[in-house]
C-alpha cells in the first residue's frame, strides 16, 4: 500500500453498525471509509472492519467500524463486538417495514451486550427507492425521539447523508467524551483508553506516530 | 473484492461478458488467469493421465468406487490430496461424501420438499440470492436458473431440517455444489454433510448459538498458539482473536472469499478427510505469511487476514504445506478441554 505512514489521531472511538440483514450496513460502511457502492455485494458472514480518519469539533478523530452479519443466528458472535463500542448505527430499510419494527430488538440487545452509555444512532437507509418506501420518516422520527436516539436517513447507493451520519455519531461521542472527562477530571486519553481496549483490542496510544505501513 | 464499483445507476452489461474458467467475471488484473492460461503441454499431459486413472478408479458411473476405496484407501486419499480432476468433480465429491447413497435410498423426496412443503425461511433465502457468488455467470441472473436453483435447495433443506433452517453462509456452500451437480444432487450433499454421513455432522455450525462455530474457533486459536508461538503471542498483544478472521473459514468452508481454484481443491479433501483439513489450511495461511504478520498493528493485521498475498492462495503450496500440519489428535484433546469448559460456564463459550 502505497499510503502515506498511518495517521496521528486524537481520538480512537469503536463503532459497530447493526441491524438486520439486507438493510444495507455492509454499503453504509464501504460508502463512508471507501467511497464505494457495491451492487454486487455479497452477504456479510460473521464481521467485518474498517476504519476512517475525520475531523470532527476539530479534532482528529479515528473510528474504529465493525460491521456485522444481520441474521439473528450470528449474534452468537457478533454480539461479543458490541462490548466496548461507544457509539451503534442501529440500521432499517425504508422499504421493508419489519426491519423497522425490528429495531426495538436491536435496542434490546444492545442493553443486553453493550455499555450502558453507548451513543445508538438510528438510520433509515436506501432513501433512494422513493417509490418503494413503507416507513415514514415521522414515524422513525418518533420513535427515535422516544427512545433517546438520533436519527437520519440515508442512501449508501446515491451518497446522501452517510457521511452526516457518521458526522453526527462521532460528534455526540466526542461530546459525551470530553464531557464525562471534563466532570470527573480525569485526564481525556484516560477514559478513551479504556473505552479502547475494552473494544477493538488492539489499538496503539493514540495520538501516535506510526513507523511501518505494509 | 469481485463486485464492480458503481457510482450511478446502470443497467446491466450490455457488452458481453469475459469469465474465468469457472464462469466467475473476469477482474482487470485477475489473479487467477494466469494461473489457468499458462497451463504447459506438460501439465496438460499429466492432467490427461489423471483423469485416466481416476475413471478407472470409480468405473462407470461410480461402479466400482465403493470396492477401490476398500481395497486402497491410501491411493484414494493421495489422489485426492493432489486433486479431483474438474469434469469428475461432481461425481467424485458425491461418492466420497456418501451423498450418492442418501439420494439413491430416498427417491422422490427432494421433490416433495421442493414443490409441497413451505418453509418459515422463504424470504431470508431470497433476501440473500442475489447476494450468493453475485459475480458468477450462472447466479448472476435474477430470476435465472442459477439463482432457482440455489433458492429450491436451500428451501429444501430448511425444510427438511427445521432447527437449523436457513443461516446465511449455507448459500455458498449450496452454490459452489450446484456449479458441479444437480440440484437434487446438491441438496443431498448438503444432507450428508450437516447430517454427518461420513464424517462429523455440520450442523452445529448451523444450529442457534452457532455452537460448532464457536468450538472450531476456540480450537483454532489454541492451535495456532501452539503451532505457531510467536505469531500466537502476537496475535494475543494485539488482541486478534480467530471470531475477527475465521468463522467464515469454518461456516462457508473457504468457499465464501478464497480464489475458486483454491477453495475446489480444498473442498476436495474437506470431503474426503473431514473438518480437520480447515484447520490445517488455516494454520498454513498464517504459517506461510507468518514473517509479515508478526510485523503487523492491529488494524493491518485484521486487513492482512482477509486478503492474503496471491502467492499464498496457490494450492500447490499452500495444501502440502497443511497436510505436514498434524493437528487430528490436538483436536480431540482440545474439544474435550472446550466441552470441559463449557460445563463450567456455557454462557460464554468463546473468550473475545
Amino acid at each position: 500500500m502505497a499510503r502515506r505512514a498511518e495517521e496521528e489521531y486524537d481520538y480512537l472511538f469503536k463503532v459497530v453498525l447493526i441491524g438486520d440483514s439486507g438493510v444495507g450496513k455492509s454499503n453504509l460502511l464501504s460508502r463512508f471509509t471507501r467511497n464505494e457502492f457495491l451492487l454486487e455485494s455479497k452477504s456479510t458472514i460473521g464481521v467485518e472492519f474498517a476504519t476512517r480518519t475525520l475531523q470532527v469539533e476539530g479534532r482528529t478523530i479515528k473510528s474504529q467500524i465493525w460491521d456485522t452479519a444481520g441474521q439473528e443466528r450470528y449474534r452468537a458472535i457478533t454480539s461479543a463486538y458490541y462490548r466496548g463500542a461507544l457509539g451503534a448505527l442501529l440500521v432499517y430499510d425504508v422499504t421493508k417495514p419489519t426491519t423497522f419494527e425490528n429495531v426495538s430488538r436491536w435496542l434490546k440487545e444492545l442493553r443486553d451486550h453493550a455499555d450502558s452509555n453507548i451513543v445508538i444512532m438510528l438510520i433509515g437507509n436506501k432513501t433512494d427507492l422513493k417509490h418503494l418506501r413503507a416507513v415514514a420518516t415521522e414515524d422513525a422520527q418518533s420513535f427515535a425521539e422516544k427512545e433517546g436516539l438520533s436519527f437520519i436517513e440515508t442512501s449508501a447507493l446515491e451518497a446522501t447523508n452517510v457521511e452526516k451520519a457518521f458526522q453526527t455519531i462521532l460528534s455526540e461521542i466526542y461530546r459525551i467524551i470530553s464531557k464525562k472527562s471534563l466532570s470527573s477530571e480525569e485526564p481525556v486519553t484516560a477514559n478513551i483508553k479504556e473505552g479502547k481496549t475494552l473494544v477493538v483490542g488492539a489499538e496503539e496510544p493514540a495520538p501516535k506516530k506510526a513507523c511501518c505501513s505494509a | 473484492m469481485e463486485s464492480k464499483v458503481v457510482d450511478e445507476n446502470e443497467e446491466g452489461p450490455a457488452v458481453p461478458m469475459r469469465v474465468d474458467r469457472f464462469g466467475f467475471m473476469k477482474q482487470e488484473h485477475s489473479p487467477t488467469e494466469g494461473l489457468a492460461r499458462s497451463r504447459s503441454a506438460f501439465e496438460y499431459q499429466r492432467d490427461e493421465r489423471r483423469i485416466r486413472k481416476w475413471r478407472k478408479m470409480i468405473g462407470v458411473g461410480g461402479s466400482d468406487w465403493k470396492q477401490y476405496i476398500r481395497r486402497k484407501p491410501h491411493v484414494v486419499k493421495r489422489r485426492v490430496r493432489k486433486g479431483i480432476p474438474d469434469c469428475l468433480r461432481g461425481l467424485v465429491w458425491q461418492l466420497i461424501s456418501g451423498s450418492r447413497d442418501l439420494l439413491l435410498l430416498n427417491p422422490g423426496v427432494y421433490e416433495q420438499l421442493v414443490i409441497y412443503e413451505t418453509s418459515a425461511s422463504e424470504l431470508d433465502i431470497i433476501r440473500d440470492i442475489s447476494r450468493t457468488f453475485p459475480s458468477h455467470v450462472f447466479f448472476q441472473q435474477r430470476h435465472g436458473p442459477g439463482q432457482r436453483s440455489l433458492y429450491n435447495v436451500l428451501k429444501a433443506y430448511s425444510v427438511f431440517d427445521r432447527d437449523v433452517g436457513y443461516v446465511q453462509g449455507m448459500g455458498f456452500v449450496a452454490g459452489l455444489l450446484l456449479l458441479y451437480m444437480s440440484e437434487e444432487d446438491a441438496f443431498w450433499l448438503l444432507v450428508a454433510l450437516l447430517k454427518g454421513a461420513v464424517h462429523t455432522p455440520m450442523e452445529g455450525m448451523y444450529l442457534v448459538g452457532l455452537p460448532l462455530v464457536q468450538q472450531y474457533l476456540f480450537q483454532f486459536d489454541r492451535l495456532v498458539k501452539e503451532h505457531l508461538p510467536k505469531l500466537g503471542e502476537h496475535f494475543a498483544q494485539e488482541m486478534i482473536n480467530p471470531s475477527m478472521y475465521a468463522s467464515q473459514w469454518f461456516i462457508t468452508v473457504f468457499s465464501y472469499s478464497f480464489p475458486f481454484h483454491l477453495a475446489l481443491r480444498i473442498w476436495d479433501v474437506f470431503l474426503f478427510e473431514g473438518v480437520k483439513v480447515v484447520f490445517k489450511v488455516g494454520l498454513a495461511l498464517l504459517k506461510y505469511c507468518h514473517d509479515d504478520l508478526v510485523k503487523l498493528p492491529f488494524e493491518k493485521l485484521i486487513h492482512a487476514l482477509r486478503n492474503f498475498p496471491e502467492d499464498a492462495m496457490n494450492p500447490d503450496i499452500l495444501l502440502p504445506m497443511a497436510f505436514s500440519i498434524k493437528v487430528s489428535k490436538h483436536l480431540e484433546e482440545l474439544k474435550q478441554e472446550y466441552d470441559q469448559q463449557q460445563l463450567k460456564s456455557p454462557e460464554s463459550p468463546v473468550k473475545q
